[in-house]
């Protein structure tokens, strides 16, 4: 077999059914053909139907799928699965090749299947890290205190416990004694996760998944008696933190004179260009000034409505909308569009219906298509389509 | 260091300012420059292009405008039309000093310079200025260039012997004679009563003693000395410009030392031959955008001796050495730019243009500006008639 | 035309680069900065001391810092300096270095410390750039930097199969060039029996344009070291190379008139004729001994070969399928790799001007040409096609 980052190609697909999450496949209907060469590849086919999924690996021709990934080798494929490799630089150089409905792939697909984990060791137990902590409690942070507190952790890997400290010692029983000062209820699974440091202690607290009964101030200050807690495989390395802010400042632009005029003339469906006074440049929008002539342009005509393509950009890869993360439906065109009765320096851009597409090219007459309420805006013009 | 390499003199043509306004709310920065170029264009009948304008040096911010290279939207009406265009993104003195040294380069003749901000399109001054710290500690803190201001001024006010009272005065001074200037953006009077009375900000900075939220623009022609003349019959000379930076952590530094205004002062009095700013300098605009700051940076600059701001205020510094005549940044210019209009208020008393604020004969003048949080970098301006 | 002028002679004498990645989570925005500082110091043999005045810029936008300057003060080494921030967008690398050349050159600094940065990886950069546009309009039609609208032009001039084998000519040999240099970015080892199958399989983007055609996101900074001729005289550590002139052609902000019935001038030529004709350069291609170019996308850089040589017709194709802008062709192009192989945006105009530097020094290691190098162009590129053009010589020769 051959292994790449602790693994195989074989164990990302025998572990779909378990990282399989039904409710997010509810209205789905796809196949998605995998193809990867080389030593220790092979093809699969993944059907995911109405909340149901099924993964086989195939011999001979994967039949018809919505889209279908090809993977040069075995290391491309499970490095790009384990984000060791940069899909984007696979793809770049062709190491990865994706056919069909691409989309599918990076929405999809990561929503309706749990990322894929290498096997490690048994995972640590709750129970595990309450039996060390004699081993991690430091005297010297705990002297004069007197202190017992109490675990209750539900689940796989739980149980109860007391965990008392007076006279610079400490010591661990199973079950609840009653003269605790506070008691700690929670999920083992949870308690794995505030000690290992996956999970955030204030908001586990203020989600409610730590249930505190007792002196909060005490629960607060345990965790100050004991070193941290290390996983037994955790690689001995600096951390590397980043810190994760989003910057926004609100802002309210002015439309000033000029782009006033223009959003008006859309709320009356009219496309205005100014003139200027020296070279008769339409200018669609309308600016301040001529940029070629230095001087105001005042005067204002109405250009089309109809027009011709003299050049395009059909977009399959949509930028995310850097303040809301909305991204674009794709394809979509944005067009420039030279206007009937304007100057020959300027066209006008704007998107093309997504239904005329698969026939927009150069020179075709296009006229735009307005909203059904126009309210001087930029949604006030729809798109333009085409005239046949 | 080679100073004055070739002799060369750069002078200022024309300038031209928009009056200062809270809220701008009516016009795109596009409008807001377009009167300023049509007002220089009347000056002086320039043109752009081969044997005119070859150079423009912007100023704006990419934050203050929410624009990515926000000198890109203006480019049509600052003329970068096939020509080269730079843009100064600190506080809009350093055009002057960098456009000095681009004509001094031989590189080229003519240089414009249009400046523009608005702080009312933003929700906060201070949310933008609070980016201006580092990431991790900095902003985290809640730190910006008010509350900075704040921390200089307990510091200054203790060293010096400032009090509210003085503040109040500055404040009062500053709206008399911002009531003479039509560009000014705070112009009805305030008696010092009312100064005092007005919330604290940050204390020890009160509302008042803060200059406010304010929109503008402005534009100055530079040329060589050859082709100055073409442009004006009464060309403003830069004779002297510096600027110096100090350290960034407040921890670094000494906030009352004025460390990065002195080194500057200095350098520009030497590149101007000038050995006593204070016996020179016919009038003086500083930056004060806080009420402590206008003792302070005089101090700075040299008028008066280290921790005597109080002192210079009780004796009349002010008066005797003719400070923001123009009613300063107390009176509201935006970020970025309020330097430049010190410059444009300088060359405007030097061409004895200045109207109801002008000194009869000036013949130097000093412009200050400083940037960043609590004077971190500071820049000076001598222009002589 | 005007005759080129300048004060007194500028030379290079420090190059500094840090590595460039699409991650550098090892170091924060004033760490990088300071390392390509003390890179260009330690190139230069020069101490901070020796600066008299620093030059810094980038976008501030895309890593979300007001006035940075401020805070890299500390790894500028600006501390009690001179300083100067100026921009202009993704041209902004090439302009600090114009900008040191008029401070040196106008008597008033000796020696002048620029720096262009960028980390990308902080921000969103389609986003950042989508952010340049208009907020009334064009921002809800804008796709970053990403556009096939040259590629279309130049199909509707030469023919689609020729323009794409071409696009894809120009992108392997970038790869070529960026395997040859330990410094470059992405380094894919693309071999031109790859063409056909990457020109059908590379993800479409926009149009024409795929994903293998476009340039990187990358983390990096770039530093140079500036001195007057005076300073030179009295001895440098790695051979001087002089900065002859510079130019910049910007435009108006607004797209409109570039899609037109009526073609305006480009930027590049005629930033190109500027700054050719006021030095006497009448035959670019036969001059130059390598053209750094800001090369964004493999069609926009097929489009300016002609653009700036000042070519007609379809020269600039047949050129580059002769191979002529080869490592050993008759103008190399971009021996480092370019732009499609690294950008660090901030500093990315800047490395053109340093790997054209490199190569006049000799100095470039792995994709130094092997003939003399004696004239150098680098361009720079940014804003709504703006374009900074600057001449580099061996020797002061004019």
């Amino acid at each position: 077999m051959s292994r790449y980052y602790g693994t195989t190609v074989d164990d990302i697909f025998d572990t779909m059914p378990e990282r399989f999450q039904p409710q997010e496949a509810k209205d789905v209907d796809v196949v998605v053909g995998y193809e990867c060469g080389g030593e220790g590849g092979g093809k699969w086919r993944l059907k995911v139907r109405e909340g149901a999924m099924a993964v086989e690996k195939v011999e001979g021709d994967l039949g018809p799928c919505t889209a279908t990934v090809f993977a040069a080798d075995a290391e491309t494929f499970i490095g790009v699965t384990l984000n060791k490799i940069a899909a984007l630089d696979a793809l770049t150089s062709g190491k990865l090749r994706i056919t069909g409905d691409a989309s599918l792939l990076m929405n999809l697909l990561p929503r309706i299947f749990k990322p894929y984990r290498v096997p490690g060791p048994a995972p640590v137990t709750a129970r595990d890290i309450v039996a060390g902590m004699a081993d991690r409690f430091r005297p010297d942070k705990a002297a004069g205190v007197s202190l017992k507190f109490a675990y209750d952790l539900t689940g796989e890997g739980g149980g109860r416990f007391t965990v008392a400290i007076a006279d610079g010692r400490c010591r661990v029983t199973e079950g609840l004694e009653k003269d605790a000062a506070v008691k700690m209820t929670m999920e083992a699974s949870t308690f794995v996760g505030l000690m290992t440091g996956t999970m955030d202690a204030t908001a586990a607290f203020t989600s409610g998944k730590v249930r505190i009964d007792g002196d909060m101030g005490a629960a607060a200050a345990t965790g100050r008696y004991f070193d941290r807690y290390v996983p037994p495989d955790a690689p001995r390395v600096e951390e590397l933190l980043s810190l994760k802010k989003v910057t926004s400042i609100d802002q309210r632009f002015a439309t000033g004179p000029v782009m006033g005029k223009w959003f008006a003339g859309l709320r009356e469906r009219k496309l205005l260009a100014n003139v200027c006074p020296v070279c008769r440049r339409t200018m669609i929008h309308p600016r301040e000034v001529c940029a070629s002539c230095h001087v105001r342009a005042g005067e204002y005509v109405e250009l089309g409505p109809e027009g011709y393509v003299t050049n395009y950009d059909l977009v399959y890869y949509a930028s995310p909308d850097p303040l809301t993360g909305a991204v674009r439906d794709t394809p979509y065109a944005c067009a420039w569009i030279m206007l009937d009765g304007a100057s020959p320096e300027e066209a006008f851009a704007f998107e093309i219906k997504k239904e005329d597409l698969p026939r927009l090219k150069i020179g075709s007459r296009v006229r735009p298509v307005w909203a059904e309420k126009t309210v001087g805006s930029f949604r006030d013009l729809l798109y333009f389509e085409i005239i046949d | 260091m080679t100073v004055g390499v070739g002799k060369k003199r750069v002078a200022i043509c024309a300038v031209a300012q928009l009056k200062n306004d809270p809220d701008l709310w009516h016009t795109r920065f596009q409008g807001m420059l377009l009167e300023i170029l049509e007002d220089l264009q009347r000056q002086t009948g320039f043109r752009y292009g081969e044997g005119g304008v070859e150079q423009i040096v912007s100023v704006s911010d990419d934050f203050l405008d929410a624009r990515t290279i926000s000198n890109n939207g203006v480019q049509d009406v600052l003329g970068g039309q096939y020509l080269a265009e730079e843009k100064m993104a600190q506080e809009g003195l350093n055009a002057i000093g960098y456009a000095n040294a681009v004509i001094l380069s031989g590189h080229k003749d003519v240089v414009l310079i249009m400046g523009h901000c608005k702080e009312s399109q933003g929700e906060s001054r201070n949310l933008i200025t609070n980016c201006g710290f580092d990431p991790f500690y900095g902003r985290a803190v809640g730190l910006d260039y008010l509350n900075a201001a704040g921390l200089q001024a307990r510091a200054y006010m203790a060293k010096s012997g400032l009090t509210d009272d003085h503040l109040a005065r500055i404040v009062a001074r500053s709206r008399q004679w911002a009531a003479k200037n039509p560009y000014a953006n705070a112009r009805e009077t305030l008696p010092p009563g009312k100064v005092k009375a007005s919330p604290m900000l940050c204390d020890p900075i009160r509302q008042l003693h803060a200059y406010p939220v304010s929109d503008g623009a402005v534009g100055l022609l530079l040329a060589s000395e050859e082709r100055a003349r073409e442009y004006t019959d009464r060309p403003v000379w830069i004779t002297g410009f510096a600027n110096a930076m100090d350290a960034f952590f407040f921890g670094d530094r000494d906030l009352t030392s004025n460390f990065a205004l002195k080194k500057a002062a200095a350098k520009a009095c030497e590149r101007a031959g000038i050995r006593d700013l204070k016996g020179a300098a016919d009038v003086v605009e500083v930056m004060d955008c806080y009420a402590y700051q206008q003792p302070m940076w005089m101090e700075g600059l040299g008028f008066c001796g280290d921790g005597e701001g109080a002192r210079f205020i009780d004796e009349g510094g002010p008066g005797k050495y003719r400070v923001n005549l123009s009613g300063g940044a107390l009176a509201g210019n935006p970020m970025i730019i309020a330097g430049l209009y010190r410059a444009v208020e300088a060359a405007l008393q030097l061409k004895g243009e200045a109207g109801d604020h002008q000194v009869p004969d000036a013949r130097c003048a000093v412009a200050h500006s400083t940037n960043g949080p609590a004077g971190q970098f500071h820049s000076v301006l001598i222009l002589e008639a | 035309m005007q005759k080129h002028r300048k004060n007194r002679n500028v030379a290079i004498i420090g190059i500094g680069q840090t590595a460039l990645s699409s991650h550098k989570e090892d170091q924060n925005q004033v760490e990088m900065v300071a390392e390509a500082v003390r890179n260009a110091l330690e190139d230069a043999g020069k101490t901070i001391d020796d600066i008299d005045c620093v030059v810094h810029g980038n976008m501030e936008l895309f890593e979300m810092q007001f006035q940075p300057d401020m805070w890299h003060a500390l790894g500028c080494g600006s501390y009690g300096k001179e300083e100067y921030r100026i921009t202009t967008g993704g041209t902004v690398g090439a302009t600090l270095v114009c900008a040191s050349d008029n401070l040196v050159a106008s008597g008033l600094y000796d020696t002048v410390l620029c720096i262009g940065f960028e980390k990308l990886q902080e921000g969103n950069t389609t986003g950042g750039i989508t952010n340049m546009a208009d907020p009334l309009w064009f921002r809800n039609l804008q796709t970053g930097a990403l556009t096939s609208t040259t590629a279309m032009e130049l199909i509707q001039k030469f023919g689609k199969e020729r323009v794409l084998r071409a696009a894809m000519k120009y992108r392997i040999m970038m790869d070529k060039h960026a395997m040859l240099n330990p410094r470059a970015h992405r380094r894919l080892g693309l071999e031109y029996d790859q063409m056909e199958t990457l020109m059908e399989t590379s993800p479409q983007l926009v149009g024409e344009l795929r994903l293998i055609h476009m340039c990187s996101q990358s983390d990096g900074a770039c530093a140079m070291i500036l001195t007057s001729e005076d300073r030179v005289r009295e001895g440098t550590a790695k051979p001087p190379v002089w900065i002859r002139d510079h130019e910049t052609s910007h435009r108006e902000e607004n797209m409109s008139n570039l899609y037109g019935a009526r073609k305006p001038k480009s930027t590049h030529r005629d930033c190109a004729e500027r700054l050719f004709a006021r030095n006497g350069i009448t035959d670019p291609l036969g001059y130059f001994d390598v053209f750094e170019m800001y090369d964004p996308s493999a069609f926009w850089a097929v489009d300016w070969l002609g653009e700036f040589l000042l070519l007609e017709g379809d020269e600039h194709l047949r050129l580059l399928e002769a191979g002529e802008f080869d490592l050993d062709g008759k103008l190399p192009v971009n021996p480092s790799g370019g732009v499609i192989a690294s950008n660090p945006i901030g500093a990315t105009a800047m490395l053109r001007i340093a790997e054209a530097a490199l190569q006049i020094r000799g100095d470039a290691g792995g994709h130094q040409i092997k003939k003399e190098v004696r004239h150098a162009l680098a361009s720079g590129f940014g804003g709504s096609l703006w374009t900074v053009l600057m001449i580099l010589e061996k020797e002061p020769n004019w």
